[in-house]
């Protein structure tokens, strides 16, 4: 640790320890994930960045999704999302999750993630290799750094935005809205 | 053609007919009606192991054409050539009001295949004891592996209606 | 000096444990080739936790947690820990050994309140292989206290430092062997690690814990491998007499629960019970018989 890092744990200790603890949800929807296993053993390592994936929702603070999307598989991403704490980062791997890559004109993948949920930050590839995964995550040390990694936030401030849009693809949602509007507000209004 | 299980065939059944095999395998077209019984006679015969189920759409002859493929588990079935053999039994069914005989009765790992093709195919199994869906949640208008299902004008009319998140508002 | 050693014992413990923590995380890494994490990633983790938000499931979810936590600092109170405890009475280690069941009750208590399924599966699991080291352990304890005519620790300790050590004086050896051969089960690690099996029940007891309860829940479970670790020293390996070398036997016991740690693959439930049933409880038993006829 230099004197920089020094001087950045005793300024901020919180957002440098969010920084260095990204907890990733073991949640695997599409082809990308197979680069995910070496990511985190021998070859590459995550761990010591502090990266490792966590068995539950509620332990985790980053969520990789890691490919095409199913309409299912929406419904299991936003359940996982809305039960992680706050702050939480999310990460989209692999080009299906940008523009539906190569499943743009399927019938049952739904094409732009981040009309459903928000997304902090994209891999592009098809499918990316493991150091990818490495340069998104100094990405968004940076973005940590600079407050700029605010999807919960977002998702709090439109969530109404959000809700409509899910409910247009997945229907009738067996689960009510996690927030009211006007709360969401106004917590958003309190906290910035 | 000179199989003996082919000669069995066309002794015993009516409409059978052979076409050459490739890679040990024996390929014989049968009317729908026969489906249940050959199957019958083949499992008898040793063809022990339903592998898969697939599906055709022939949108030009206007019919879905079901194809079986059999293999064995407990004892290698040996074909006319003294090699291993396996066999694939054809049939077509139109494509208006689709519609097949269920082989539950005869091999029992038919029921999540025949689901599967009545999801994504729309025909129907009669005598299937449940044809629930499989995979899918949603409602389509056309099952979707039919060739006349417009994938493009689908996602356009579904996923591409929903508007991006405007974050400045 | 007492008043101060009620500040500095809890203190110590959770240093050591949370140290304890950090480096089977380092062990484990460079035994896969790995470089893993810093030493200090538990402490980054604990911070990241206890600023994040999270949902409660019911008080009682939030008091289990605080009770598994608080009974494990008590039971720190009581251990000489390289000089005196700090609450030592004549009957310290029957109170030792109540407050020891009181943690993995806590958790259960809070889990339940969580009505998670992996949750109940876990605690389920955890009472099981609890029922299955605590048979050998009583017997242990009974051969130590037959032996040495006491019930407090800090009695046995200083017998010890008389004599030779608990673990090289011939008649307790079965109990030192017994106890070395369930230590990886109080400890929860590796051959007995079904408990909080990551992938097949999502982290059984914790699953349901986020935020500021992973927080408490991991420091709680630094603390139970401090307690583990810390009785065999004090029971078995005669203490010490002063801190650091407390610190550095401590050390040692470790290193042995890591490497069966990471040499061995995981037990069912069933077979982890039937393994502690047997040979320990076996050898324990041997020990008990031999302490109870022969005697000092
Ligand atoms: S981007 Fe490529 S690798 Fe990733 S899920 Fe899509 S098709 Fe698979």
């Amino acid at each position: 640790m230099d004197r920089n890092q020094l001087m950045k744990w005793i300024k901020a200790p919180t957002k440098m320890a969010h920084k260095y603890s990204l907890n990733a949800v073991y949640f695997c929807t599409g082809c990308g994930v197979i680069e995910v296993p070496p990511t985190i053993t021998s070859r590459w390592d995550a761990e010591r960045f502090g990266v490792v994936p966590t068995a539950t929702a509620r332990q985790a603070n980053l969520f990789l999704i890691t490919g095409y999307v199913s309409v299912k598989t929406l419904r299991a991403i936003i359940r996982t999302y809305e039960q992680m704490p706050e702050p939480k980062y999310t990460v989209g791997f692999g080009s299906c999750t940008i523009n539906g890559g190569m499943y743009w004109d399927s019938y049952n993948t739904i094409n732009q993630l981040d009309k459903y949920i928000p997304i902090d930050g994209y891999i592009a590839g098809c499918m990316p290799r493991p150091e990818a995964i490495f340069v998104a995550v100094t990405h968004l040390w940076t973005l940590i750094d600079k407050d700029m990694a605010d999807g919960y936030k977002r998702y709090r401030k439109n969530y109404a935005a959000y809700r409509a849009n899910q409910e247009m693809i997945l229907g009738e949602m067996e689960w009510p809205p996690i927030f009211q509007t006007e709360v969401a507000t106004a917590i958003t209004e309190r906290e910035g | 053609m000179t199989n003996p299980l082919g000669t069995r065939l066309d002794a015993t059944f009516k409409g059978v007919e052979l076409r050459s095999g490739v890679d040990g395998r024996l390929a014989v077209v049968v009317p729908r009606e026969a489906i249940v019984p050959v199957l019958t006679f083949l499992k008898e015969d040793g063809y022990d192991y339903l592998q898969l189920i697939s599906c055709v759409d022939w949108i030009d002859r206007g019919e879905f054409e079901l194809v079986y493929l059999l293999s064995f588990y407990t004892e290698e079935v040996v074909g006319g050539d003294g090699g291993k053999q396996e066999v694939l039994l054809k049939a077509t069914v139109p494509r208006e009001q689709a519609s097949a005989p269920t082989a539950t009765s005869v091999f029992a790992i038919a029921e999540p295949h025949e689901r599967e093709i009545h999801e994504l195919y729309g025909i129907h199994f009669e005598g299937h004891p449940r044809l629930t869906p499989l995979f899918l949640d949603r409602n389509y208008e056309i099952p979707p592996f039919r060739k006349d299902f417009d994938t493009k004008q689908y996602v356009a009319d579904v996923f591409d209606r929903v508007p991006p998140i405007d974050e400045e508002g | 000096m007492r008043i101060l050693w009620f500040v500095l014992s809890p203190l110590m413990a959770l240093a050591v444990g949370l140290f304890f923590l950090g480096l089977s995380r380092r062990f484990m890494a460079r035994i896969q080739w790995r470089v893993g994490p810093p030493l200090y990633q538990p402490l980054i983790d604990i911070l990241r936790q206890f600023t994040q938000k999270s949902v409660s499931h019911g008080p009682l979810f939030d008091l289990g947690v605080v009770l598994s936590l608080a009974s494990s600092f008590i039971v720190v109170l009581f251990m000489p820990l390289g000089g005196t405890a700090p609450l030592s009475s004549s009957g310290g280690f029957l109170v030792v050994l109540y407050l020891m069941l009181l943690g993995p009750l806590g958790i259960a208590l809070s889990g339940g309140e969580a009505a998670n399924p992996n949750v109940s599966i876990g605690i389920s699991r955890k009472l099981i292989l609890a029922l299955g080291y605590e048979v050998p352990f009583l017997m242990i304890v009974l051969a130590l206290m037959t032996y040495y005519g006491t019930i407090s620790i800090g009695e046995i300790v200083a017998a010890q430092r008389e004599s030779a050590s608990a673990i090289a004086s011939f008649p307790l050896v079965f109990s030192g062997i017994a106890y070395l051969l369930i230590l990886p089960a109080m400890l929860g690690v590796r051959p007995f690690e079904v408990v909080g099996a990551a992938q097949e029940i999502s982290s059984g007891p914790a699953a349901e814990y986020g935020g500021p309860y992973l927080a408490l829940a991991t420091i709680q479970h630094g603390l139970t491998m401090f307690i583990g670790i810390s009785l065999f020293v004090n029971l078995l390996w005669g203490g010490a007499s002063n801190p650091v070398v407390f610190f550095l036997k401590m050390l040692v016991v470790f290193a042995f629960g890591f490497w069966v740690n990471a040499a061995f693959p995981r037990l069912r439930v069933e077979q982890a019970v039937r393994y502690l049933w047997r040979w320990p409880t076996l050898i324990a038993f041997v020990g008990l018989i031999l302490v109870a006829t022969i005697g000092r």
